[in-house]
């Protein structure tokens, strides 16, 4: 009998654990165990209703403006039905590094938020505020800071359809002068023919300079002595390649960084006064055709390779080509933003790296196998570490997109923006939507 | 002796009765719980894959306006960032929805995301993305399944009360759970020009806005149009960021008709062919003559023409028979902003106007892909509120367990 006792005591005891832990082991309901995740929802909505900087617009305005209710309207028709709301939004004050938030306005659409509720907050900023900021300039450390930018009035371009190379010269001033010591337009082949000879035109830095030129696929000659036998002319072959081997070891020489804006880079040259009735043979007169003899003159040039004609077709099509991750994050911090995506016919082929002694330093677009669409190349002689000029090419089909070239400067000059600390008041609203959901279990 | 063994008898089969019974009731307890974390680990999973498709456009980032197939499978526009989704990867989703058809000229099959007649959105299977697909590059497959919808928040409905002189359209304007009211109206009406004879048709704009009323509806009245005037009417209303499209049209006859097949996504081109090479009403019919039109809604709200080259293929006509004619003919769309073609067509009889969205919002379509839902033992939902080009869109996933016990339906 004792024996039966004692089970009958372990039963208790057993049942007695199972009841408490039953009461400790509270199962939650099916709601809280597969829940609507409210907070993604709020912010969604949120971002959803300021699309349009509508929400900006109608959280800065009075709290009696109709235009309150007219977001009531809008956040009822855009919850499903189930899911209340309340919205708050909040002043930001900004006073000795403390935020303090003060209420404005409330709008609910009901008196309590459910079972379950979550909330998201959205910082947004008055359209009234002007964030300024200052720009430290290429150069300003030392060595260089001068952009010239062909302007050349005698001097046609090509592949640059649709635009001029004066409009486009217009453009990069607008664009890169805030970020250069020294911005000078190069106005006519006579001017470009003296800073060739190393002459400045208004006391800039001719050292270290970058040189943009705007006339696309074709590069103004400076008649005289630029176009002379042996120094722009090749007798042998007649043809104009020996200018751009002179080129090249100018930019060499001085250590400019070259800027081709679209196509095969120095394919042309272009002087109205010098070539009145020859043409590029595809109507455009002043101009005459150097072809793929160009681009390997001017690398020979920089390398300070001894001139030798070779009209070899070098450049690839990858097609369609993509902005290189560090392009895209200058994209936002230049706030540039060209189409992500381009159409590449005209790029350097990767083995120009050995042959000519470059380096990349900034690659615009994504390497296509061995294509390089669009990147800056900069010379470093055997055993140097130092840069004696560059090349930038872009070897997109026409027509240029001016921005490109300003964004790949930009990308490998990285010329820093200091932005201002600004100290208005109410130039901030933080909104906070909370979501409740009614029904069910 | 004898009180001793049966007592020891009784006692240890007492025990092991008890024993067995929590046991049971203890395993009973702990199963729940575990049901319980596998449901709770579905929902996270469910809004984790969810955030996953909206906040990554795929790789290539660009494959809803290529023909390839992605090797990562995201539906965000790759110029935006947060919940703003491509118009075009929307539409290379395989429909779950739409019946498909397959042409029997070409013998090509298509997905059918079409809203209607008059409102067509056809994409070739072999260009929209399949649901095992995307399975296989969201790393579900075998393991979970799913169905998303993208429906828009803001729905547009529009009725005829009135036929002529004038032509009376009624327009209810609501969201998800309330009417939209006092929001603005902004409409194109097209009026087709019948030529008659061998001749392709044209068409006239007007354009206009006005307001909802405070239950979300809005009258409008168009003068000197006839009750045999084919018309097509598309709206768009827009409140504090909240942006909704509606479609109305009128066709004289809906047997011959052009239907627009999207034919390359890379190359912008359009097929457009005879009704009958598609439905079979009955014996050969007469030719069909078409003008095309591509539109493009500006940030106000209103329609603007894209100019569409003669070589584009713009005005044309299409066959049915096997003659020497051309059995359909193909429009290559100009740019690859969202906007709407609008085809005007006119047999012997027989004319009107097809409208197909280039970019899922232009007209606000809705898209449902995945697998059906319904049956499944345990569903996890979650949604969220996204803008695909302007337009305000709603996303839902439904998805659950293909593995494990009581989580699955058998």
């Amino acid at each position: 009998m004792m024996r039966t006792i004692e089970v009958l005591i372990v039963i208790i005891i057993i049942t007695a654990a199972f009841l408490i832990s039953s009461f400790f082991a509270v199962l939650p309901s099916p709601r809280q165990v597969s829940p609507l995740n409210l907070r993604r929802l709020a912010l969604t909505t949120l971002q959803s209703l300021d699309s349009d900087y509508a929400l900006s617009e109608v959280v800065f305005s009075e709290p009696d403006d109709p235009v309150w209710s007219q977001l009531q309207i809008a956040l009822s028709a855009c919850l499903p039905p189930n899911i209340v709301f309340n919205l708050t939004v909040y002043e930001v004050h900004s006073e000795g590094g403390t935020e303090l938030y003060v209420l404005k306005k409330s709008i609910s659409n009901a008196e309590s938020l459910g079972i379950q509720s979550d909330a998201a907050s959205y910082l947004v900023a008055s359209s009234n505020v002007t964030y300024n900021y200052r720009i430290e300039r290429v150069g300003a450390s030392g060595g260089g800071g001068t952009l010239y930018i062909l302007n050349c009035t005698d001097a046609n371009g090509w592949w640059i359809t649709g635009y001029t190379a004066q409009s486009l010269a217009g453009d990069l001033y607008n664009l890169l002068s805030p970020y250069f010591q020294k911005t000078i337009p190069i106005n006519n082949t006579q001017q470009l023919g003296q800073v060739l000879n190393g002459t400045a035109l208004a006391g800039e830095t001719l050292q270290n300079a970058v040189v943009i030129n705007t006339c696309g696929e074709a590069v103004p000659i400076p008649s005289g002595y630029y176009n002379s036998s042996g120094v722009g002319y090749d007798a042998s072959h007649s043809s104009y390649a020996r200018y751009s081997y002179t080129l090249g070891q100018r930019v060499r020489q001085y250590n400019w960084t070259w800027v081709s804006i679209v196509g095969y880079p120095l394919y042309y040259v272009s002087n109205t006064g010098l070539f009145p009735n020859e043409q590029n043979d595809w109507g455009i007169y002043g101009m005459r055709s150097v072809g793929a003899a160009g681009l390997n003159a001017f690398l020979q040039g920089l390398d300070n390779q001894a001139y030798s004609y070779d009209s070899g077709w070098i450049t690839g099509e990858p097609g369609l080509v993509y902005l290189s991750s560090n392009t895209l994050y200058y994209c936002n911090y230049y706030g540039i933003y060209p189409s992500s995506y381009q159409t590449s016919t005209r790029a350097l082929p990767s083995s120009i790296l050995s042959t000519y002694h470059l380096n990349v330093t900034s690659c615009i677009f994504n390497q296509v196998g061995n294509w390089i669409p669009g990147a800056v190349y900069r010379h470093a002689s055997v055993g140097s570490t130092n840069y004696t000029g560059s090349l930038f090419a872009l070897g997109l089909a026409r027509t240029p997109d001016i921005r490109l070239t300003a964004l790949g400067l930009l990308c490998d000059y990285k010329p820093r923006l200091y932005r201002s600390d600004y100290n208005a008041t109410d130039t901030s609203r933080l909104v906070v939507l909370q979501l409740g959901q009614v029904g069910g279990v | 002796m004898a009180d001793s063994t049966i007592d020891h008898l009784l006692s240890v089969t007492v025990f092991l009765v008890a024993i067995l019974l929590f046991i049971g009731l203890f395993n009973q307890t702990l199963q729940t719980a575990i049901l319980y974390q596998r449901h709770r680990s579905l929902a996270i999973k469910c809004s984790d894959v969810l955030d996953n498709i909206l906040l990554n456009p795929g790789i290539p980032v660009e494959w809803g306006r290529s023909n390839v197939t992605p090797t990562g499978f995201g539906l965000q526009d790759p110029e935006f960032k947060q919940y703003k989704l491509s118009p075009y990867s929307l539409m290379r989703l395989q429909s779950l929805t739409g019946t498909p058809f397959t042409y029997p000229r070409t013998g090509v099959t298509y997905s059918n995301l079409s809203m209607g007649f008059g409102n067509f959105l056809f994409v070739p299977y072999s260009t929209a993305i399949n649901y095992s697909t995307a399975t296989r590059l969201l790393g579900t497959n075998d393991t979970f399944g799913f169905k998303l919808s993208v429906t828009p928040i803001v729905t547009v409905s529009i009725e005829e009360t009135h036929a002529a002189n004038p032509l009376t359209l009624a327009i209810e304007v609501a969201g998800a759970g309330f009417p939209l009211a006092n929001a603005e109206i902004s409409y194109c009406f097209l009026k087709v020009n019948e030529k008659g004879g061998q001749s392709n048709p044209s068409y006239t704009s007007l354009f206009g806005t006005t307001y909802t009323d405070d239950g979300g509806s809005a009258v409008v009245n168009i003068q000197s149009i006839d009750a045999d005037t084919a018309y097509a009417f598309i709206v768009y209303a827009h409140t504090s960021g909240l942006v909704g499209t509606g479609y109305h049209e009128r066709t004289i006859g809906d047997t011959q008709y052009v239907l627009p097949l999207i034919d390359s996504f890379e190359d912008k081109r359009i097929l457009l062919v005879h009704s009958y090479n598609v439905h079979d009403f009955g014996p050969p019919e007469s030719s069909v003559f078409f003008n095309a039109t591509f539109v493009l809604l500006t940030e106000d709200f209103t329609l603007r023409e894209l100019p569409m080259e003669n070589s584009t293929g713009k005005l044309g006509k299409v066959v049915y028979g096997q003659g020497t004619d051309k059995q359909w003919s193909n429009v290559t769309i100009p740019t690859y902003n969202p906007g709407i073609l609008i085809v005007t067509y006119q047999s012997n009889n027989e004319y009107g106007v097809v409208l197909m969205p280039w970019g899922l919002s232009s007209m606000a379509f809705p898209v449902t892909f995945g697998e059906d839902s319904s049956g499944k033992e345990w569903v996890a939902t979650d949604i969220r509120q996204v803008i695909v080009n302007t337009v305000a869109y709603q996303v839902k996933l439904e998805m659950w367990s293909l593995e494990g016990y009581q989580v699955i339906s058998k």
